[in-house]
């Protein structure tokens, strides 16, 4: 192996320089390799501390709930016992009675629905008979007949029952209650003491349980602790932003979708990014979630761990896990399922089973999916569409669906959400309603948003910093108020004055909520 | 107060109660979709063992043992179109894998059943991740093409392997297997195949390609690999293809692979596609049925009528005829139709009962 390995490095070396150096793309490779596997065992790890630390958390219900069942099952067996000397004590002519109520009342409630039958029909029949004109005492008599009938097949039902009281009375008549007093005293003494053992056995149990699982949280905590030993820097990202953009580019062919953008998203802020269309929004959402590999740039992001990672190092599909969660412009959701399962969708990598246990449909498969459902009808309830869990999604309303998506997206713990025209396709009073979610998602979870938005009304109500783009370019950032000042912002969505092409007449049904300034009415003319 | 016995005559319902609560247990069981596949296997089992004893006719009893061993093809077939949006025509040369590798694993090499079914199996999934690969760059028709192009290799390799195979009768677990009671084991490894597909298809990963199918953006944004369950959904389906071909090669005992009408022709891939999207290509239930009226309803029923028995193209036109009429009036298949027919019924059952007592009953 040694002689192959001198031989590759010496042809490597004598190509070096002038095509490329294989071992050291080798080793680069293998290194990245390397740090793609740490990434996952660290991934994993999280997840299984995460997972400890919801058992450790319900743990306290889980042993309530174990007491309370073995209290249940102490007293059904107990009722049991006591079924033989209850009968034997109890007053025999009360108890009889009360089972032969129970048995007319029973009887009664099955005559009300013949009684009702032979009401409609009579009815029809009178309805009928009243249209054509004939006779209708034939029906009365007739109606009086089966009423007739009916009653004498009660009177009969009560002999019956009466007959059967007088053959029980002579056989059972004494009450003696003497046994049933002193099994139930046993019994209840037994209760106190089976429900003292009960708790103190699971308290030691819970205790046992408890202990493990925190042993089990600690090993796991001082293996991720472990991973962290190189801990990298912040990258020149200062402590309170979330996401730095750097030098965006977006090149498609000759095409500059994105040219050069830089911006801060800061911690907790919502952040509105607005253009003319065409401008590249959209393009830098998908270069953020990897969707499309950026040209150039960097897109540095403090993650749900608080490290500060590069997003150009992973893959679309583990972007969620970094915790960047997005909504999109036209309803992304499953159609087929639950709007509870479309919830469990965005967990997919959440568990910790693999595709073997579900097939094979383990235990652990259930628990865990009893771990998520619950936190997602807690969401469902946050949004407050906790009634369409079970719905499918196929025929909710457009604005339920809405909700549904921005709530999926709740799911994944995301440190920020990125939404895709929340506002495209609601009415004025869903807009509304949207604002007001988008500030308490804000404020309840503690997640950034970073939102794209032609509504001009919803973006300068909840948005607290603006970046306006056209075509690729920066124009402005700053507060709602300073962009509604901007001069290029206004120009770049109204045309310049001399301008009287008809795109930009088009153009001017949304353009930014300040009329009040002189250049805003050149665009009209 | 007495903590037990709250009610003085509790203990006055007790038997009703029991009775109910039976009851209930049964409904819940009946409801349980494992019990529902166990129950089929258990009738199916009960059919073998009838024509064994020669109550029912052999025919009938081969006709359902075929139908039962397509389905298998059927279900994964159901997965990957139904729930992955991928479509294959490669069926019948996937399940070309299953019969040669009974044949080499049994008849030339002396080995025993289960090591056919893994070899199967192992060849089925490189086969199936060869495929998977390919589907991450070809979508629609095109992939159908490709999987139809891949079948014909796979059956021209097959004619030049070795054009005509057969097995003889052989042991499992110490026990013989004669070709009429070949659908014991059949029955039984459908049974399996259903359950874990349908705990498969509740579980995450069903969701995970649902969420793959409506939209693969949406999928990946929500952490969903694409190469995984794409490689996932081809893989199923190869092996559950390979596994319905050593089924088939259990009741049959013969394949041949010239022959433009076997099992590995494209019309086996054409009959399981139209044997899906007939029963309704998100239904366990519905796959099987369809597999049933490809495959099954002329040996087990219409050759028992004279004017069929003389015109067997009928039956081939009917079937296309019933292709057409599910594609335009129900696109969910038979399963769609019977789950409609369902909630009619349960509103005509409440009219009527308003019509007789009244409306305001409670």
């Amino acid at each position: 192996m040694a002689k192959i390995w001198d031989k590759i490095k010496h042809s490597a070396e004598s190509f070096k320089g002038k095509v490329i150096s294989l071992p050291e793309t080798i080793k680069t490779s293998a290194d990245k390799m390397v740090v793609r596997f740490n990434h996952k065992q660290l991934m994993n790890l999280r997840r299984n501390l995460e997972f400890v630390n919801v058992e450790l958390g319900g743990l306290d219900a889980k042993y309530d709930k174990k007491a309370e069942a073995k209290a249940n099952a102490f007293v059904r067996s107990a009722n049991k016992k006591l079924a033989k000397p209850a009968f034997d004590a109890c007053d025999k002519e009360e108890y009889i009675n009360a089972l032969l109520a129970d048995k007319m009342q029973r009887y009664d409630k099955r005559a009300y629905m013949s009684h009702r039958a032979v009401n409609q029909s009579t009815a029809r029949a009178l309805f009928k008979a009243t249209a054509k004109g004939e006779d209708t005492l034939e029906i009365l008599a007739k109606h009086l007949e089966k009423m007739n009938s009916l009653s004498a097949k009660r009177s009969a039902f009560e002999e019956k029952l009466s007959a059967e009281k007088e053959k029980f009375l002579l056989n059972n008549s004494t009450a003696d209650d003497t046994a049933y007093v002193t099994l139930n005293a046993t019994l209840e003494k037994q209760y106190e003491e089976s429900c003292t053992a009960v708790a103190t056995k699971l308290a030691e149990a819970k205790d046992k349980k408890r202990a493990k699982l925190t042993a089990k949280a600690e090993k796991l905590t001082a293996k991720i602790a472990s991973f962290k030993t190189e801990e990298k820097d912040r990258q020149g990202v200062a402590d309170d932003v979330v996401l730095s953009v750097k030098n965006l580019k977006m090149y498609f062919g000759g095409l500059k979708a994105v040219d050069d953008l830089t911006f801060d998203v800061k911690k907790g802020e919502v952040f509105g990014l607005i253009g003319p269309n065409g401008a590249g929004k959209t393009t830098v959402f998908n270069c953020i979630t990897r969707f499309y590999n950026a040209t150039g740039g960097d897109m540095l992001f403090e993650n749900k761990h608080g490290e500060v990672v590069d997003m150009r190092d992973f893959k679309v599909h583990d972007v969620i896990l970094q915790g960047i969660s997005r909504t999109f412009q036209n309803i992304e959701l499953v159609k087929e399922i639950s709007v509870l399962e479309n919830l469990l969708v965005a967990c997919t990598r959440s568990y910790r089973t693999g595709i073997l246990a579900h097939a094979v449909g383990l235990p652990l498969l259930k628990k865990e999916d009893r771990i998520f459902k619950q936190k997602a009808m807690g969401i469902l309830k946050f949004m407050g569409i906790e009634n369409y869990a079970g719905w499918l999604a196929m025929g909710l309303p457009y604005g339920i669906l809405k909700k549904v998506e921005i709530a999926r997206a709740l799911m994944a713990d995301p440190k920020l959400i990125i939404m895709d025209e929340p506002a495209a396709g609601l009415n004025d009073a869903e807009t509304k309603e949207l604002t007001e979610t988008i500030r308490r998602i804000r404020d309840t979870f503690g997640v950034t948003i970073l939102l794209v938005e032609h509504d001009m009304g919803l973006v300068m109500n909840v948005c607290d910093t603006v970046c306006a783009i056209s075509f690729g370019q920066m124009l402005a950032i700053g507060t709602t108020e300073e962009i509604q000042k901007n001069k290029a912002v206004q120009e770049a969505y109204l045309g310049v004055a001399d301008d009287e092409d008809s795109a930009t007449e088009e153009e001017n049904e949304q353009a930014p909520v300040a009329p009040e300034t002189e250049e805003t009415d050149k665009g009209g003319n | 107060m007495n903590k037990f016995l709250s009610n003085k005559y509790a203990f006055l319902g007790k038997e009703q109660k029991a009775n109910t609560a039976l009851t209930n247990k049964m409904r819940g069981a009946l409801k349980n979709s494992t019990w529902q596949f166990l129950i089929f296997g258990a009738l199916i089992c009960v059919i073998g063992y009838l024509a064994v004893n020669k109550v029912i006719p052999y025919s009938l009893q081969s006709g359902i043992a075929t139908t039962l061993a397509y389905s298998i093809a059927a279900i994964g077939f159901c997965l990957l179109m139904g729930y992955s949006g991928l479509a294959s025509l490669g069926t019948g040369g996937f399940i070309g894998i299953g019969t040669y590798s009974v044949y080499y694993i049994m008849n030339e090499s002396n080995m025993s059943f289960a090591i056919a079914i893994i070899v199967a199996l192992l060849v089925s999934v490189v086969i199936g991740i060869i495929v998977g690969f390919i589907s991450l760059r070809i979508e629609g028709i095109y992939l159908c093409i490709l999987t139809l192009g891949l079948s014909e290799i796979l059956r021209n390799l097959y004619m030049a392997l070795e054009d005509t195979i057969k097995i003889s009768n052989f042991e499992i677990f110490g026990m013989l297997v004669k070709r009429q009671s070949s659908i014991y084991i059949v029955a039984v490894v459908l049974v399996v195949i259903m359950i874990i597909t349908q705990n498969l298809i509740n579980s995450p990963t069903g969701r995970a390609m649902l969420a793959m199918k409506n939209s693969t953006a949406a999928a990946q944004a929500m952490g969903i690999s694409l190469i995984k369950y794409r490689l996932l959904a081809f893989v199923i389906c190869t092996a559950y293809a390979a596994i319905s071909g050593v089924m088939l090669m259990v009741c049959m005992r013969a394949a041949t692979a010239s022959d433009g009408t076997g099992f590995y022709a494209l019309i086996t891939s054409l009959n399981i596609l139209a044997a899906v999207i007939i029963g309704g290509y998100k239904s366990i239930w519905g796959a099987v049925f369809g597999t049933y009226i490809m495959y099954g309803l002329q040996t087990t029923l219409l050759n028992r009528i004279e004017v069929l028995q003389e015109n067997p193209v009928i039956i081939t036109f009917v079937s296309g005829v019933l292709v057409i009429l599910v594609v335009m009036f129900y696109p969910g298949g038979i399963a769609q139709l019977i789950w409609e027919l369902k909630g009619k019924l349960k509103k005509l059952f409440t009219k009527l009962k308003e019509v007789r007592y009244g409306k305001d009953l409670g």
